[in-house]
């Protein structure tokens, strides 16, 4: 170590030159930073369902559907209808939009005495007008379930229009453009944009608009708290600088190795501000704390001391993230951990060989002056007022401190079996943002947003296959939350009885054959069955974010699948539901295996470091109980369960671990030396306390500054992780100094005792002697 | 002062005749082209429709057409054999039958919609409807380029779905070489490239290449075996006919 530390004072400006040059390299690389909303890019290939589910909206184009509502008192009004037909018109020639389908250009298929007519609902150049027209078309369009509550509410109120993309375009941007071209038209009635393109580009707004605002205030806050704690220019500038120059890399790091910054990641930045700081303010700690005949020597020392402890810092904090790459179900939530785990690294390498090698080269060491004025000032109001009276405590009623802890954790326990999960995306939103308003109207107007398909594989145009289409189709209208299903299936039904022979599938397959050459070109076709004629679906949708309910329906159709699929016919189902309820399972598997992961990995490093298992064992106790606590609180406070929340735990873990080491090497060092445990706790409470008090301050607040997200799980994320800091600095500075203190006081009274007893052995053997 | 005046009426003179002449060759080229396409009393022939998606994947659908004049067509699916015996009879006024051998029944179609497409080809219905350009477009003349006239093709009705076509006419013989078409946001959608052959007295559209540039799918109509001015009488083209 000494050797290193030698190595970093001599290579000073080497570090510092290439510090600015990586950081002038990957700052420039930020220039290209893209923002990565498509939640269902995310989903991972291992899970069959969530695989089927991206194909198939690849395949069939439901994944790139998106759809205004248009919300009046009426819909079939003259003007309403006008309104439809402009916004039709300006999508159909916007760039990006493959097709468009609405009132004013929906299929119609009309059959009657002299024919068919295969053509449209309205023509669009002679568009109703009067009472009559515009009554016959209610009555048209609540005849059909092709259009009620499908494309007009059945209150009549709302009306949809719905497009699909062109495969490879850029999503966010046409529905950007969308929604600019549509504004621009300036219709007077209540506009709503939904579906997953407009959800990518608001999730994408979202992102922005977190960054820009939360990333200075978290910036300014722990700058505050900092100098509130240190009132010195170096013990701010420098901590806040590598916190910063580590963000800058970290997303330098992103973009190099084509990723993007996704609703997750996006608070990378604030956990490296409000973490990635702690190692610098440790180094220069004990650079300010260790005095030599001379500077250098000094920092060498301090270097020589310090290296160790940091690295453990950090390890255990990039433990904390890397837990999450083995039990996340999204792959967003495996490359938030990853690459958090990378800006750990790069806080803690610049902290101890920037920090060190900017602090030699610029002759930034305290003055004699003021480390005198330390000296003397070493007390400040942290001590007085919070440590002081905890230390007296601590000695004083060991007993009452652990009963008040186990009684909190009872209460805990109790909680946790109130834990809810969250899986659904739009309550992922504010309540009054734009895509959360629509989900609802979605919801409460056209029975759902969250896509429901039933995949179909054989031989299309045989009329197995698709008399199964329809039982599939019947059996799932039995379930609650599915109002309407539609398929190729149905048109076939319709055509059949426009030709006469009722609704039904023809039994024979040269009908469905003569049938098809009507049906082939029209813009729907590719969306429900493949150009090969060996693939279709059924399309629905779900109309409850009910957990319960979701997965009910699974199991309610992978029923009918068992029954029904054969070689034939092959059947699966996927969508939404079949998607939210592995995502739902894996929040507990993952909550599971990244917690044990950290726990585990935690024991070890901190067993193999104090070298001792039980003191591992000591140190672990705070965070655990702070993480039972965290678990009770969201029980009670019905915060739940979600693909942010998930991580609180294992961060929870990975950061609060450090107090807990902290307090105990603090603590052995002083007792070997002293061999006196109130002097021991004493010390290392008031010193070990004020960097733990002061830690807890800056990161809790880096997190809380989280409570102003755009995004419900990103806040709870925040409130969570500060709270955890709170708990487990607590933890740290009363839960282990008790188990401590009653642990060494036994220790003393065995050693007293036998103590005691050789000293009677030896009195006994004197007495003997003397007898004798 | 005369001499100014003079000079100045000359040049309006001139600059109203070479517009004339400008208006009269774009409505002239047209016309000729119309010639040029219209002109067979009848035809028969069999069509190859090749279908080509996007990864270049192809369908072939095989039919033997009869026309007369410009407004009565059948065409006739002879492949593949899932279409075979399906029959299109087009008749003046939009009208049209189609006869489905599996039903045995014919039924009037209606297709109040020109813009969908013909049968999954990139023919609009629009498109398949062989009434004279002049009848359907106003026609511009643009700057030539080699060996063509560049027309711009206003369509006259408003429902039509294109803003303008962009039809490039052989110089000498008067055939269409290209025809681009522009939707109504100025954006070229589609585009034909024809190839015309002299058969008898006439110039065939050997074969025509639509491609839909949205979609890039392809569709290409060959044409073989054509025999013109045979005499088919208005009989052949009856709902009774297309049973057979």
């Amino acid at each position: 170590m000494n050797n290193l530390a030698n190595g970093i004072i001599k290579f000073k400006w080497l570090i510092i030159i290439v510090v600015i040059g990586l950081t002038a390299f990957l700052g420039y690389q930020i220039t290209n930073l893209k923002i990565d909303s498509d939640i269902i890019s995310s989903l991972p290939d291992d899970d069959p369902a969530a695989l089927l589910y991206k194909n198939i909206g690849k395949e069939f184009g439901g994944n790139d559907m998106g759809m205004i509502i248009i919300e009046t008192d009426d819909v079939f009004k003259k003007e309403v209808i006008e309104y439809i037909k402009q916004i039709t018109d300006t999508l159909r020639i916007t760039e990006g939009v493959s097709t468009v389908t609405s009132l004013t250009n929906v299929l119609d298929i009309k059959g009657s005495v002299w024919g068919i007519e295969i053509g449209t609902l309205l023509d669009e150049y002679d568009l109703p007008d009067t009472k009559t027209e515009l009554d016959s078309l209610k009555q048209r369009v609540f005849s059909k379930d092709m259009y009620k509550g499908t494309l007009v509410s059945e209150d009549t109120t709302s009306t949809l229009i719905m497009f699909t993309l062109l495969p490879d375009v850029d999503k966010q941007v046409v529905a950007r453009t969308i929604k600019e071209k549509i504004s621009e038209l300036d219709i007077p009635a209540k506009l709503y944009f939904g579906g997953l393109p407009f959800m990518m580009n608001d999730i994408a707004d979202l992102i922005v608009s977190d960054i820009i605002r939360l990333i200075p205030i978290t910036f300014f806050l722990i700058t505050l708290i900092l100098f509130l704690a240190f009132r010195s220019t170096r013990g701010v500038v420098l901590p806040m600088l590598t916190a910063a120059l580590s963000v800058i890399w970290v997303l330098g790091a992103i973009v190099l190795f084509g990723y993007e910054l996704s609703m997750i990641s996006n608070i990378t930045p604030i956990i490296l501000l409000a973490v990635g700081s702690a190692y610098t303010i440790h180094v220069i700690n004990r650079i300010n704390v260790t005095y030599d005949t001379d500077r250098k020597k000094a920092l060498v020392k301090a270097l020589t001391y310090i290296i160790i402890p940091v690295i453990l810092a950090a390890l255990t904090t990039m433990i904390g993230f890397v837990s999450f790459v083995f039990g996340a179900y999204l792959e967003i939530i495996r490359d938030f951990g990853v690459f958090t785990a990378l800006g750990v690294i790069f806080a803690l390498l610049l902290s101890i060989f920037f920090v060190p090698a900017v602090i030699s080269a610029l002759s930034m060491y305290k003055s004699a002056e003021s480390i005198e004025k330390d000296k003397k000032n070493k007390r400040g109001f942290i001590n007085d007022l919070i440590l002081e009276p905890l230390n007296h405590l601590l000695n004083k009623h060991p007993k009452y401190t652990l009963s008040v802890w186990g009684i909190i954790m009872l209460i805990s326990v109790g909680g946790i079996f109130f834990i809810q999960r969250e899986v659904n995306m739009a309550e992922y939103f504010k309540k009054g943002n734009s895509t959360r308003i629509t989900e609802d109207i979605m919801q409460d107007k056209f029975g759902g947003s969250q896509p429901v398909f039933v995949v179909f594989k054989g031989d299309i145009q045989s009329p197995a296959v698709l008399q199964m289409m329809i039982k599939t189709e019947n059996y799932m209208k039995e379930f609650s939350a599915i109002d309407r299903t539609q398929s190729i299936a149905d048109l076939v039904e319709e055509m059949n009885d426009v030709m006469g022979e009722g609704k039904q599938i023809p039994n024979n397959k040269a009908k469905i054959e003569n049938l098809w050459f009507l049906l082939d070109g029209q813009d729907i076709m590719p969306q429900l069955v493949s150009d090969e004629l060996d693939k279709a679906i059924i399309q629905s949708k779900f109309a409850s974010t009910d957990s319960k309910l979701l997965s009910d329906f699974v199991v309610y159709m992978d029923d009918f699948v068992a029954k029904n699929s054969t070689e034939e016919c092959q059947i699966e189902v996927t969508g939404m539901p079949s998607v939210y309820s592995q995502l739902d399972k894996s929040l507990i598997n993952s909550q599971m295996s990244s917690l044990a992961i950290a726990i585990f990995m935690v024991l070890l490093i901190v067993g193999l470091v104090l070298r001792s298992p039980v003191k591992g064992l000591f140190a672990a106790i705070p965070i655990v109980a702070t993480i039972t606590i965290l678990f009770g609180f969201m029980g009670a406070t019905g915060i739940p369960l979600d693909i942010a929340t998930v991580l609180v735990a294992s961060v929870a873990l990975g950061i609060g671990i450090d107090y807990s080491i902290h307090i105990i090497t603090h603590f052995n060092h002083v007792y070997k030396e002293t061999g006196k445990l109130d002097t021991a706790m004493e010390e290392t409470i008031m010193i070990s306390g004020k960097a733990i008090v002061i830690n807890v301050f800056s990161v809790a607040a880096g997190f809380l500054v989280l409570i102003f997200s755009e995004m419900v799980p990103l806040k709870n994320f925040g409130i969570l992780v500060a709270m955890s800091m709170i708990g487990s600095g607590l933890g740290a500075l009363t839960l282990l100094p008790v188990i401590l203190i009653l642990h060494y006081r036994r220790q003393e009274r065995l050693r007293e005792m036998s103590n005691i007893n050789t000293q009677k052995i030896k009195k006994h053997i004197e007495l003997k002697s003397m007898v004798n | 002062m005369r001499k100014l005046n003079l000079s100045v009426l000359v040049s309006v003179v001139m600059i109203l005749i070479s517009f004339s002449v400008n208006a009269q060759d774009a409505n002239t080229i047209l016309k000729k082209m119309d010639d040029v396409m219209y002109s067979p009393k009848d035809m028969v022939g069999k069509t190859k429709i090749v279908l080509i998606d996007k990864a270049g994947k192809e369908k072939t659908r095989e039919a033997n057409v009869t026309q007369k004049g410009n407004d009565k067509r059948i065409f006739r699916f002879t492949a593949p054999s899932s279409q075979a015996g399906i029959a299109v009879l087009s008749l003046p006024d939009d009208v049209m039958y189609m006869y489905m051998p599996a039903f045995g029944k014919e039924r009037r179609i209606s297709s109040s919609v020109k813009s969908q497409n013909f049968a999954g080809t990139d023919f609009s219905y629009d498109d398949m409807e062989s009434k004279p350009y002049a009848e359907k477009y106003t026609p511009k003349l643009l700057p030539e380029q080699d060996g063509v006239y560049v027309l711009e093709l206003t369509p006259m009705s408003p429902k039509s779905t294109y803003s303008k076509l962009i039809v490039k006419v052989h110089k000498t013989n008067y055939y269409p070489t290209t025809m681009e078409y522009f939707d109504r946001g100025k954006k070229k959608i589609k585009e034909a490239v024809y190839q015309f052959t002299k058969i008898e007295n006439y110039w065939n559209a050997a074969e025509i290449k639509m491609t839909d540039l949205k979609k890039n799918h392809v569709t290409k109509m060959l044409m073989s075996n054509v025999k013109y001015d045979q005499g088919l009488s208005d009989d052949v083209f009856t709902v009774r006919k297309l049973k057979q």
